[in-house]
């Protein structure tokens, strides 16, 4: 593929989009991967994503979350953790 | 006085106590005193005193970690942070001693020493730990063998019956194919990207022990297509009473062939003279009716395999669904490459078009079977429906009209 | 450090777990006995013998109990010992002459045996008050309770079939118990109560919307608040904006309770599996016994006993009598609660003269 993104890319991409609406909307594995489709093109597979999205959670960056279904947020403290 | 007047009314009866058992556990720890505190509080008030947490986990992971959090931590400070992990079990819950009892230590070590055997879904359970302990518990068990479980928009820790290790009726081999698929599946089982959760469950034969029809989204039953295995001699030993219907099972002492198997069987398929029974196979629909009754008698045929329902979940969100078959027969033999790429088919459709929490049978009713049965590259079968359709809201697609140009008619004459 | 993590091995084979006589006759069963309740004998093309001791149990074990379910298992099992999809514990051995000891040593450590052939076997439940934020009941409480009050069903076969009971303290069900011969299960009865002042502080607002399946949360109407509204009329009270959202509890002590849900099965046998069905839409959430939900399953299944055919699971029972007379045996008086009005209700209105006064 000529025009492929490189994985360093792709996991910042991710990572960026996931920043821009924290608090405001939580995105799913699958939300990103349309996102990054959309914004990629065949430049980027579904696999690629999902690989990219694995580095991005290792590294620490983003966490995935559960309320009612799994995001993929960064890092914050519990709403409920919190001594009300 | 007692602490808990409540709890201690429930350790009388014959039935195990849990509340004996927590008690002991809370002479040696300083949460379960707490765990029995708020749980009398919860009986005096009649509500619970947890909140949901949604963040904790190890690295890496997006599943098998549930943060629980008290809503009194003033008064219960041991559960501040009590959260859950669940532990992925080995195919049919058999267990070493020495494997129980090395779980035991870790648990003890990291957490509270209560746990759940098992889980709704299959896994072991750990209840009760702090996000500190979460990575040195994971990790004391994967040295040892174990791995975490599913949990939120994942694959879950897939679960099987006993199958071929204590089952003389079961049509494959459960437990290899359920541990086949873990292992396959392990991305999946650990880092959630699915629109909601998706389970499978292996039963041997449609006794279904492990309710795969109601509870799983994959649900695979094993399943004959030849003739059931007659044992005459057994037969006329159930007649005279020398057998005992189901093993022993049973309220009564003596099967009444006529009775209680031939005119209970749903597809009216055989027929008793007195000396011989007679199955007219082909019309048999395998209930297991008449096996579970003859176990000596009758075994299932030996031309074996799986049938493939898709669909079932819990009443959320458009009411309770169970699975229905869409694959009548699946050879089940290792390394289960057809039912591997199945798998794989449906979760991607459904990742693909999938709401946001929609199970995959939800997602077929609201796209349709056709859509479905397409993306996967599966053939209408007569064996998925109970009847047709009576609404004559049937829809054709330019592919019909290409293939009736190619010959294709609707009843041959 | 983190080079040395290990992750996505998956769960253990269970071969290193099998007894040796399973191994060497893994799919060669041929029969099984049911010597007494509570024992399983199979036997192999082989000849071999494999006997099963089963032990019932709730699903919540400390150590110090599995530990006691090694000692014994170590002592007469070679230390082989398995669970079965609705918690009970299967000892297992090859020696005929270990199961009467096994018996004993079960006995003796105060624990039943049984739940085979045509028993109650033990409840499948969830985790109620113990552990979970959305229960309207406890789970192992009223499990007990109910085992309790039922023991004598779980030691003998003295049902027409086999009787499954299973509980669901919330509408989640994260336990599926719905195709159950008795399901019961924990209802919520009033929709979310929202604390605007906490509501500002932990939640937000965008998610907590999103969370309700029903769409019946709202922004509040009154920006400055900063707060959600729920349409009542909409809320089925399944708890999910709790989940979200920790100021919108929908606990009501009083009046939450335990719906009955009654005739499911999952087996195929004669008729194909089944839906359990609302059978008492509400008794009263009553720690530490409940002895109303005790009394009210007793009630039903003992009408079972007294009007099952041979075979016929509980739903068999009420499909061949109908359920207008199941109400009427069982002195349950019908309301609108029993009919439905949710997505598929269509499918279970009486569209025939076939019913009964
Ligand atoms: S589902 Fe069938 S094969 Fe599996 S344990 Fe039950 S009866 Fe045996
Ligand atoms: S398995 Fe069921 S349908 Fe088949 S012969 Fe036996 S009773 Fe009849
Ligand atoms: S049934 Fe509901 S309340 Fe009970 S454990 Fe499951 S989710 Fe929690
Ligand atoms: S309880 Fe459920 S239905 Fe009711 S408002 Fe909350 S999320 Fe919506």
């Amino acid at each position: 593929m000529a025009d492929s993104v490189s994985k360093e890319e792709l996991v910042e991409s991710i990572y960026q989009e996931v920043a821009k609406v924290q608090g405001k909307k939580q995105l799913k594995a699958g939300d990103l991967t349309k996102l990054m489709i959309k914004k990629y093109g065949d430049a980027v597979s579904k696999n690629d994503v999902k690989f990219a999205i694995k580095e991005l959670i290792d590294s620490g960056r983003c966490v995935y979350t559960y309320f009612g279904g799994s995001f993929i947020e960064l890092p914050h403290e519990e709403g409920a953790a919190k001594h009300i | 006085m007692s602490d808990t007047p409540l709890l201690d009314q429930l350790e009388t009866g014959p039935w195990p106590s849990f509340i004996a058992d927590l008690k002991r556990m809370a002479a040696k720890k300083p949460q379960i005193k707490d765990l029995l505190g708020q749980l009398e509080r919860s009986y005096e008030e009649k509500i619970t005193h947890w909140k949901h947490g949604g963040i904790v986990g190890v690295l890496g992971y997006g599943s098998g970690i549930i943060g629980r959090y008290s809503d009194l931590p003033d008064d219960f400070p041991g559960l501040e942070h009590f959260h859950t992990m669940r532990i992925n079990q080995p195919s049919g819950w058999f267990y070493t001693t020495a494997a129980l009892r090395m779980l035991c230590d870790i648990w003890d070590q990291y957490g509270s020493g209560v746990m759940n055997m098992h889980g709704s879904t299959g896994d072991i359970i750990f209840l009760g730990t702090t996000t500190d302990n979460l990575e040195p518990c994971f990790q004391a068990l994967a040295r040892n063998g174990f791995d975490i479980g599913g949990s939120g928009s994942a694959m879950r820790s897939p679960s099987c019956c006993c199958g071929l290790s204590r089952c003389e009726w079961s049509c494959y081999d459960t437990m290899e194919a359920c541990y086949d698929i873990t292992q396959e599946f392990q991305f999946e089982l650990h880092r959630p990207g699915f629109p909601y959760k998706f389970k499978f469950k292996f039963s041997g034969c449609p006794n279904d022990c492990v309710a795969a029809v109601a509870r799983a989204d994959c649900s695979v039953i094993g399943v004959w297509k030849d003739d059931i295995r007659i044992d005459q001699a057994a037969v006329k030993a159930y007649a005279g009473g020398e057998l005992k219907p189901k093993g022993g099972g049973a309220h009564v002492d003596k099967l009444d062939i006529q009775k209680d198997v031939v005119d209970l069987c749903p597809t009216q398929c055989m027929s008793w003279d007195g000396s011989t029974l007679k199955i007219n196979n082909r019309e048999c629909n395998h209930c297991m009716h008449c096996i579970n009754l003859m176990p000596q008698a009758l075994r299932p045929g030996t031309d074996k395999g799986a049938t493939i329902l898709l669909g079932s979940h819990a009443p959320i969100l458009e009411g309770a669904q169970m699975s229905w078959v869409i694959v009548p027969f699946m050879r089940m033999e290792k390394p289960f490459d057809e039912l591997k790429e199945l798998g794989a088919n449906i979760m991607e459709w459904w990742t693909e078009n999938g709401k946001n929490r929609e199970r995959v049978g939800e997602l077929i009713l609201r796209l349709g079977m056709r859509e479905f049965c397409l993306a996967v590259g599966l053939d209408p079968v007569p064996q998925s429906i109970k009847t047709p359709r009576c609404n004559p809201f049937f829809f054709w697609h330019p592919e019909d009209f290409e293939a009736e140009a190619e010959g294709k008619t609707y009843i041959k004459l | 450090m983190a080079e040395d993590r290990i992750t996505d091995i998956g769960p253990p084979h269970y071969e290193q777990f099998l007894p040796p006589v399973i191994k060497a006759n893994y799919g060669k069963w041929k029969y099984h006995e049911i010597p007494r309740p509570g024992v399983l004998k199979h036997v192999s093309e082989s000849g071999d013998e494999l006997y099963t001791v089963r032990c019932g149990a709730g699903r919540l074990l400390t150590t110090d109990y599995v530990r006691e379910v090694c000692d014994i298992a170590d002592k007469f099992c070679d230390g082989h010992v398995r669970w079965t999809s609705r918690n009970n514990i299967e000892f297992l051995t090859p020696k005929k002459e270990n199961v009467e000891p096994l018996i004993a040593a079960i006995k003796a450590q105060g624990w039943p045996v049984g739940g085979t052939g045509h028993a109650v076997t033990s409840i499948v439940h969830t985790q109620g008050w113990i552990h979970c934020h959305t229960p309207a009941i406890d789970a192992s409480g009223i499990v007990k309770s109910v085992m309790d009050d039922l023991f004598e069903y779980f030691g003998e076969h003295r049902l027409p079939a086999q009787v499954r009971i299973s509980l669901a303290c919330c509408l989640n069900m994260c336990g599926a118990v719905h195709c159950s011969d008795i399901a019961i299960l924990g209802i919520h009865r009033t929709p979310p109560k929202i604390f605007h002042d906490k509501l500002r502080h932990v939640c937000e607002i965008p998610t907590t919307i999103a969370a309700c399946p029903t769409g019946a949360i709202r922004p509040h109407p009154d920006k400055s608040i900063k707060s959600v509204v729920v349409n009542e009329e909409r809320c089925m009270y399944c708890g999910n904006c709790y989940t979200m959202c920790p100021a919108m509890p929908l606990f009501d002590p009083d009046k939450g309770g335990v719906a009955l849900l009654i005739g499911g099965k999952v087996s195929n046998a004669k008729h194909p599996p089944m839906f359990s069905r609302l059978g008492v839409p509400y008794l009263p959430n009553n720690p530490p016994r409940w002895p109303e939900v005790c009394q009210a399953i007793r009630k039903i299944l003992l009408a079972y006993v007294n009007g099952a055919n041979k075979w016929e699971r509980l739903g068999e029972w009420i499909t061949r009598i109908g359920w207008s007379r199941f109400f009427e045996i069982c002195d349950i008086p019908f309301t609108f609660q029993h009919i439905d009005d949710y997505k598929w209700a269509y499918d279970t209105y009486n569209t025939s003269m076939h019913f009964k006064f």
